[in-house]
């Protein structure tokens, strides 16, 4: 059996070891029907998340394949008009995640999901959808092309565990090398792309809210989005902005607790963190 | 006795261990350590009992009160405990009026100085009169949590970790301000004049009724600081476990009503949040510790915060 690699942040508290569905007791026979009811439950729930995860996967692999497409075809200015659709479908879906969390469906803390799923839609509709001065920059192709290959190795691997109870080794490994160039290419897209924008966002005055009103209130999109930025800045030591998401309540044959790793935009600090983690995931998997 | 005092890992945290009358307290032991360790003062100093192997659940604390020999294993002279260092620690006055010290200069700041000139609003300001009103109630509150601060609160713990200071004076002080920039701004709307006036009227009453409130849990303790649980009595205590809570909650809003801003209401939400989960584990501490046996009183049938809601 595969050991959870080391040390967690913060997100301890939700890693544990698959969920065994709780069996009665042999002697009590009534348990027997709610036994039967549970693992049917169970079962479902496999299923529903098999779909899902297959079915975001497949998103994310039209969004990889039209953007190559178009790159190879008409050059990055192309490559969002191509992509725009499959990429706010898959990338919105990713809210169902946020709800698996909440309704307990999968044991990822909700806390560590927000974040994460906040700054991926804030940059595809705040700023991609919002700013169509932004879509024919080189960054939308660096960024769509990480992003996508991150998902597409994420969802998979969820998507066979769900369905055989496992993911192959390869599948483990490619999770957890992927990152190594994925994370820098897809931050810096992002922020690239959000520092692009602050222009038209400041001149435009979208989502702007001013005073006199009310309710005495105002908002600034463009001071908004700086506060983003500030945000993603590396080098922050406070709390590890990347996230720990244990799924799948389902028992696994291979008992891969190994957790869903999900990088989050966050510090280089983190960056070697995962290294770390990965040496040992990597050492884990080969003596299960 | 002996006293020997490792770390978590099983370290030897004072080499050799610490020699002790049988009739020393915790508190001695704590003063050794200090003397030994030279910079673990007592406050820093966390002794719990070794956990048992077998044996699940919190480890048991070592009360500062009590005598060394009340630990000690059955018939043994020597004693073991597990040390963890807190970290550097602050009083929870210094804690409290750092916390506090800030809304009460941040908010005249916008009021009485053209900040908002950098803003890019130029010109005169129009000072409506309900924004001198809130002016003088947010400062009148802070300025009372302060003095509660030293002469009224008794509290459990002496001490607070350092890095508190900064994560309570970040969300103070922040607050304070985004609530000072919209109450003073230049293109400030007020409300309705009778609006205005049941705000404030439900804020002073209720700050006066959070004032006693402080009063009675006082009371509650003896000055020596012994820092035990009892139940509280009287006023709006004997519907309300946390009756402080609702009292601040209320006070929020009855300036919220009066001053209408968003900030404000965030600031109210979020407070009332917080507020709420100390209320919930406060409540059910005290369920547990006067569970009616043993010669405890049963906590009586309350309300947990905010009646008729929770």
């Amino acid at each position: 059996p595969i050991k959870p690699p080391g040390t967690r942040p913060q997100a301890a508290a939700a890693i544990t070891p698959p969920r065994v569905v709780p069996s009665a007791p042999p002697e009590i026979r009534p348990a027997a029907r709610e036994e039967a009811a549970a693992e049917t439950m169970a079962a479902v729930k496999r299923a529903y998340l098999a779909v899902y995860n297959w079915a975001v996967f497949f998103g994310w692999a039209q969004v990889l394949y039209f953007a190559v497409d178009a790159l190879l075809r008409s050059g990055h200015e192309g490559v969002y008009a191509a992509v725009e659709r499959p990429l706010q479908l898959a990338q919105t879906a990713a809210v169902l995640e946020i709800l698996h969390g909440l309704v307990g469906l999968v044991r990822s803390p909700v806390s560590a999901t927000l974040p994460q799923i906040g700054s991926r839609l804030f940059v595809t509709w705040g700023i991609l959808w919002s700013f169509p001065e932004t879509r024919t920059h080189i960054l939308v192709s660096s960024l769509v092309i990480s992003w996508s290959i991150t998902e597409i190795i994420r969802y998979s691997f969820f998507g066979t565990k769900e369905l055989f109870g496992s993911a192959p080794s390869s599948l483990l490994w490619l999770r957890y090398s992927s990152f190594l160039v994925m994370y820098p290419t897809g931050i810096s897209s992002e922020v690239g792309l959000i520092y692009i924008a602050l222009q038209f966002i400041k001149a435009s005055e979208k989502y702007c809210i001013r005073m006199p009103n009310k309710w005495n209130y105002s908002f600034d999109y463009f001071y908004a989005s700086i506060l983003v930025l500030l945000v993603y800045v590396p080098g922050t030591f406070s709390c590890p902005r990347y996230r720990f998401m244990p799924e799948s309540s389902t028992p696994s044959v291979c008992a891969l607790t190994v957790d869903k790793l999900t990088l989050d935009t966050g510090s280089p600090h983190m960056y070697t963190y995962m290294l770390g983690q990965r040496k040992k995931a990597l050492a884990n998997s080969k003596t299960a | 006795m002996k006293v020997s005092v490792v770390s978590r890992s099983g370290r030897e945290v004072v080499k050799g261990g610490i020699e002790l009358k049988d009739s020393a307290k915790v508190a001695d032991l704590q003063e050794a350590i200090h003397a030994k360790t030279k910079k673990y003062y007592p406050a820093r100093q966390r002794l719990t009992l070794p956990a048992q192997p077998g044996k699940s659940g919190k480890p048991v604390v070592l009360s500062q009160k009590a005598s060394l020999s009340e630990y000690c294993e059955k018939g043994s002279g020597s004693l073991t405990v597990v040390f963890k260092d807190l970290g550097p620690q602050v009083y929870y006055s210094t804690l409290f009026f750092w916390e506090y010290v800030g809304p009460l200069i941040i908010y005249p700041i916008f009021y009485y100085l053209p900040v908002y000139k950098y803003f890019g609003y130029e010109g005169e300001r129009v000072i409506h009169p309900v924004q001198t009103y809130a002016m003088y109630y947010f400062c009148f509150h802070y300025f009372k949590r302060i003095m509660e601060t030293f002469f009224v609160h008794r509290f459990s713990h002496a001490t607070s970790p350092v890095s508190n200071v900064f994560r309570n004076c970040a969300y103070y002080w922040t607050f304070g301000a985004y609530i000072a920039y919209y109450c003073n701004h230049p293109l400030y709307t007020p409300v309705s004049d009778l609006q205005m006036k049941i705000g404030f009227g439900i804020g002073v009453v209720c700050q006066i009724a959070n004032f006693y409130c402080h009063i009675l849990l006082r009371n509650l303790r003896s000055p020596t600081g012994s820092g035990g649980y009892q139940i509280p009595r009287g006023f709006l205590f004997n519907i309300v476990t946390c009756a402080n809570y609702t009292t601040e909650i209320y006070q929020w809003l009855g300036f919220n009503i009066a001053t209408q801003t968003v900030a404000g209401y965030v600031f109210l939400a979020v407070a009332a949040a917080i507020m709420t989960n100390w209320a919930l584990g406060k409540h059910s501490r005290l369920r547990k510790l006067f569970d009616g046996k043993d010669g405890q009183p049963k906590y009586p049938r309350r309300w947990v915060i905010l009646p008729p809601f929770l």
